[in-house]
């Protein structure tokens, strides 16, 4: 489903990425882990079209994507739910859902898709008048991850999702993930708590210093011994 | 004098009401593009021009002409954003210098307007109806500029809150960069909005054309104001925006008539000035640290 | 030692000027170009350090009129009016600045207040049309020639006074550009927070500069209105002249010593030149170049047209510095 190719990416003059390559296919949820500052979000922002790639390719069902601007991928069948979530502060929950079906195929669907969520987040149901900014923590990343599958996407692209999250919060997340990916959406997912998302995920990659360093299933990831010394604590 | 002064009163209702039209276009345009728009009351002086030239050397009857200065208006205002406010963003000049090269555009279009139209008034020249409540008069012009004015704020609160294009501009105003991931073309925003800023400035051009004669000078004043107004209730704030419109409105009204009307003037600035110095963020607006 | 010698010879070369060329018409020129650039460097004496004023025509307004209006009711000698004028001009930027300065209001918020200010004066001179003459301004009382009086028939006098102005304000320039203030401006106009944690007595050093340049722009002002012996509060106060003391620093770069006054000579002459040749039907149309011309230079070359001159030549010259 999604093919990336030697993707190389700078800000300004400082290369973040050199010669990344990932695949990801239908249904399937890929993790990348790897130390702050491994390129892991840059590799995320390139995807979802907010960064240009200097050179490689992203290809997505089969369509070159590298460079196209932001507001056409998400059309094409990407959700990007970016760290902290992002939420527009002055809206309500019920329009910061609302806007999230903004593309065109996905308006159709909006009455449709918002039954759905409040099924799976009653919480949103009953907060869906307040404004974004009222809202906990964990209710703010739940939204923003609501609010990208109101795109009625196919592949989503959670950036951290349960970063600055106390622990309890922190498993009602990856249930939610979990939910998503019994739906049969592609995932792929940046996460610096590895042990829960390697639970969920098939395969896996560890970036460091902009490059991709392993790429391994859920089990060989596990069994390995840096990543377990390093990012599991056993 | 009690008489005067509710007359006054009223009058200031009726010029509130378009005022808050200027006001929001004011907000939507500084909530979106983040840019203080310091010519705006001279584009409305532009949209009187053009319904003055349509009318009078022309001929073409009134309400046409009105019709057509609304997307007239607006196509001026999507070429100021291409050719004034793109290339400003992407030298991405400081708000002063934004202020600065919008004070200059002021310059142009006053003195455009001295050259192509002279110094002279130009007015329409229309006698319509003067209206009473036992001893309140009102000019059936400022009426119909009033009611005007409310039905198309009214009109544009739904639009803002009902519709898709109206949420994903608001959604532009809080967080440009996440529109992206709507699936929001940001530029295409920016432009529809400046359009539509520069259509309302057509508006309320058509609505000014019974009421006034026009001057070069005549943006000057009102770019003024409707500054006041927007700093008085929050920048980019739509709701103070609206309210602050009528404070001014009926102030200037009231101060007219019991002092001179550059008194009234002075009493407005004077607010202006308060404002940015105690309370910055206006009536409504949020506060942002420095 | 070769740019003091080119300055003198310059100084020179429009000192005899008048009397190799007697034209009342250049004369007429150069005397206006003084007069203005005189205001818009001193003017400049706020901008460059970030405190970019939309206002100053309140300080001609207020010197201006006050010399005016007492020599008129009361043949108070102009030389005192000017000491007067910018005396009251002084009492205003201190309430005013202090003000601003007290309540943390810079860049463009500071730059919109003086703007509102600018008008407030205007529009009070207009108010009290009685005293003033309102729209229409008021003409001051013939003395003929007279130094006492500050007035004079021959062009040529005010053409070296004005030129006296100009060095002067040129000089208290340099003299600033060397002083202590300076550090301290530069400080503050880059990173105003850090500049405060670090002692410096921002509030202070604003004052300081704020009334100089508002005392100089008063007395420019009475100046100007001695020249023409005519006060109207369209050209001598309001948002007009303001704008147009802004720009033409702005133009010619106001963070340079002779960027203002290059900027003033390219307007005053640009206008000149339009109205020359167009006459009446194109008043106005110089200033429409002079608008465009400015948006585009604000966008584009934001060190305006001596500054980047001067950046330009200075790439030329091999950097000994670099290691």
């Amino acid at each position: 489903m999604l093919e990336i190719q030697n993707l190389n990416v700078r800000y300004g003059e400082f290369q973040a990425l050199f010669d990344v390559s990932l695949r990801l296919s239908e249904g399937e949820t890929v993790i990348t882990v790897g130390p702050n500052g491994a390129g892991k979000s840059t590799l995320l922002k390139t995807i979802s079209g907010l960064l240009t790639p200097r050179s490689g390719s992203i290809t997505f069902l089969g369509k070159p994507i590298a460079g196209l601007p932001a507001h056409k991928i998400v059309r094409l069948g990407i959700a990007h739910v970016p760290e902290g979530g992002r939420l527009f502060p002055q809206l309500t929950v019920l329009e910061n859902l609302k806007i999230g079906s903004y593309p065109k195929k996905a308006r159709s669907e909006f009455a449709a898709g918002l039954k759905e969520i409040y099924h799976l987040f009653p919480i949103l149901d009953e907060r869906k008048k307040q404004m974004a900014d009222t809202l906990s923590g964990g209710e703010r990343q739940m939204l923003s991850i609501a609010r990208g599958l109101m795109s009625r996407p196919k592949l989503i692209l959670l950036d951290e999702p349960s970063s600055g999250l106390a622990p309890r919060v922190v498993s009602r997340v990856f249930e939610f993930v979990r939910h998503i990916k019994a739906k049969g959406y592609a995932i792929l997912m940046v996460e610096q708590n590895v042990r829960k998302a390697l639970q969920l995920s098939e395969r896996a990659y560890f970036m460091e210093s902009g490059r991709v360093r392993k790429e391994g299933t859920q089990q060989a990831f596990l069994e390995d011994p840096y990543i377990k010394k390093a990012y599991i604590g056993l | 004098m009690v008489e005067l002064l509710l007359n006054a009163v009223v009058n200031g209702i009726l010029l509130g009401g378009v005022l808050a039209l200027l006001a929001f276009g004011m907000n939507l345009i500084f909530g979106v593009v983040k840019i203080l728009h310091l010519a705006y009351g001279q584009c409305v002086m532009l949209g009187l021009y053009f319904i003055y030239t349509l009318v009078v050397p022309l001929g073409m009857p009134i309400i046409l002409a009105c019709l057509i200065v609304l997307p007239v208006m607006g196509l001026i205002g999507f070429l100021l954003q291409m050719l004034v406010i793109n290339p400003l963003l992407k030298a991405k000049a400081n708000p002063l210098t934004q202020l600065l090269a919008l004070a200059g555009l002021t310059i142009v279009f006053e003195n455009l307007a001295q050259v192509i139209w002279g110094a002279d008034l130009r007015g329409i020249n229309v006698q319509l109806p003067l209206i009473h409540f036992g001893n309140i008069f009102l000019r059936t012009s400022n009426l119909i500029a009033f009611l005007g004015a409310l039905l198309t704020l009214l009109g544009l609160h739904l639009f803002l809150n009902r519709t898709y294009l109206g949420l994903a501009i608001r959604s532009a105003a809080q967080d440009l960069e996440s529109t992206r991931l709507m699936g929001i073309n940001p530029r295409a925003i920016y432009y529809f909005t400046m359009g539509a800023g520069g259509a309302l400035t057509g508006l309320i051009a058509a609505l000014f054309s019974p009421i006034y004669a026009v001057h070069p000078q005549f943006g000057g004043s009102f770019t003024m104001m409707a500054f006041i107004i927007v700093v008085l209730g929050g920048m980019g704030n739509i709701f103070g925006g609206f309210i602050g419109a009528f404070i001014i409105g009926i102030i200037t009204s009231v101060s007219a008539v019991l002092t001179s009307t550059e008194i009234a003037d002075i009493i407005a600035l004077i607010i202006f000035i308060a404002t940015i110095l105690v309370r910055p963020q206006g009536l409504l607006g949020i506060k942002v640290s420095k | 030692m070769l740019r003091a010698l080119i300055l003198l010879i310059l100084l020179a070369a429009i000192a005899i000027f008048p009397h190799l060329i007697p034209s009342p018409y250049l004369i007429h020129m150069g005397t206006l170009i003084f007069i203005w650039s005189f205001v818009t460097t001193s003017w400049s004496y706020m901008g460059r350090f970030g405190l970019v004023s939309l206002g100053h025509g309140a300080f001609l307004g207020l010197g201006a009129y006050t010399a005016g209006l007492l020599f008129n009711f009361y043949g108070l000698s102009p030389w005192i009016g000017m000491l007067l004028g910018g005396l009251i001009a002084v009492i205003f930027a201190v309430l005013i600045g202090y003000a601003c300065f007290r309540f943390g209001v810079i860049g463009d918020y500071f730059a919109l207040v003086t703007l509102a200010l600018g008008e407030v004066v205007s529009l009070t001179i207009i108010a009290f049309r009685d005293i003033t003459g309102g729209s229409l301004g008021f003409t001051l009382k013939s003395m003929g020639t007279s130094l006492l009086y500050f007035q004079s028939e021959k062009k040529i006098h005010f053409y070296y006074i004005s030129l006296a102005f100009l060095i002067l304000a040129l000089l208290i320039w340099k003299w600033i550009d060397r002083s202590k203030m300076q550090k301290a401006l530069r400080a503050i106009a880059e990173d105003e927070i850090a500049a405060s944690t670090l002692g410096v007595g921002i509030i202070r050093y604003k004052m300081i500069i704020t009334v100089i340049s508002a005392f100089m722009t008063a007395t420019g002002a009475v100046l100007y209105a001695q020249y023409i012996t005519y006060l109207n509060p369209h050209t001598l106060s309001g948002v007009g002249p303001s704008l147009e003391i802004a720009f033409k620093a702005i133009l010619g770069g106001m963070f340079s010593l002779w960027g203002p006054t290059v900027g003033t000579a390219l307007i005053v002459s640009l206008e000149e030149y339009f109205r020359v040749m167009y006459g009446g039907t194109f008043v106005g149309f110089s200033q429409i170049i002079y608008g465009l011309a400015l948006v585009l230079l604000i966008i584009f070359l934001p060190k305006g047209l001596y500054g980047s001159l001067q950046d330009f030549f200075s790439r030329k010259k091999p950097d000994w510095t670099q290691k």
